[in-house]
């Protein structure tokens, strides 16, 4: 069974104006719904926007840290961007149930299906 | 007859002591392509090191982790972060599959520090999922005036 939510490439001029990475995520599906985590350590709550708007869901969140002034960097691995993650999604979604949890950096977003979108058995009669 | 041992400083770079040719290989695939998730591979999480004249700081991306299954350790001139982390199976409900399986996060990376550090002062903080370690320098030892009369 094909996913119904899948990745939009970001439009250029949205993505220049503060750099962005795209989090790490992961999506799995169940007969009710869509469960999404994402990556986001250094986002608080207050920083994490979801929103769903015709054919996508976007999420973003700013990257709450930074280090410490007159500090030196002796060595980075981390890019200290703000995250931003954007999905397509079809008309299988009941948008008004979505939930969504932040806890220590892990956004946990559950998107339930429709009714008509869930997998129903049907009785053969006769 | 004296045994002097000469210890000789490695050329300094934190992040290599540790790591294989393998991971240098893996370092240059993410550069080449960033968007997908430079740093952010399962098993190996991104290490930032940070100083001034007093102390050191290192930043470890650590999503997820409950405050308890983080674990430090400092030991010959490193920093060592251990992270442990289990789910347990969700019950299967009648005829479905399980909701959600068991899954097991184990990771462990280690930071060398260039100078010594004073280790009863080291302070750590697990916020949103970043942990922050402060490693204040251990004070130099004052060198001792002595006077020496040249006869």
């Amino acid at each position: 069974m094909s996913q119904t939510i899948t990745k939009q490439p970001e439009s250029g001029a949205a993505a220049c104006q503060r750099r962005t990475i795209v989090p790490r995520h992961e999506v799995r599906e169940t007969p009710e719904a869509y469960h999404l985590t994402v990556y986001v350590p250094g986002a608080d709550r207050s920083s994490v926007e979801i929103n769903v708007d015709g054919e996508t869901l976007n999420i973003t969140a700013r990257q709450g840290w930074t280090a410490p002034e007159g500090w030196t960097a002796v060595y980075r691995e981390s890019s200290g961007a703000d995250y931003r993650l954007v999905l397509a999604v079809d008309r299988g979604l009941n948008r008004d149930a979505i939930r969504a949890e932040l806890v220590q950096g892990v956004l946990t977003v559950t998107v339930p299906k429709s009714e008509a979108a869930k997998p129903r058995r049907i009785e053969i009669q006769g | 007859m004296k045994f002097i041992r000469y210890q000789t400083t490695p050329a300094y770079h934190p992040g290599r002591s540790f790591t294989t040719l393998r991971d240098e290989i893996d370092r240059l695939f993410e550069a080449a392509v960033p968007v997908f998730h430079p740093g952010a591979q399962p098993g190996r999480f991104p290490l930032d090191l940070f100083e001034d004249k007093d102390a050191f700081l290192v930043k470890a991306e650590l999503p997820g982790f409950r405050r308890e299954e983080i674990e430090l350790e400092v030991a010959d001139g490193a920093l060592t972060i251990t992270g442990y982390h289990r789910n347990e199976a969700a019950p299967a409900k009648e005829g479905e599959k399980a909701e959600e399986p068991a899954r097991e996060v184990r990771v462990r990376r280690a930071v060398s520090l260039p100078e010594q550090v004073n280790i009863e002062k080291i302070a750590a903080q697990y916020e949103n999922g970043v942990l922050t370690v402060t490693l204040p320098k251990r004070e130099e030892v004052k060198p001792r005036q002595v006077a020496i009369e040249v006869k």
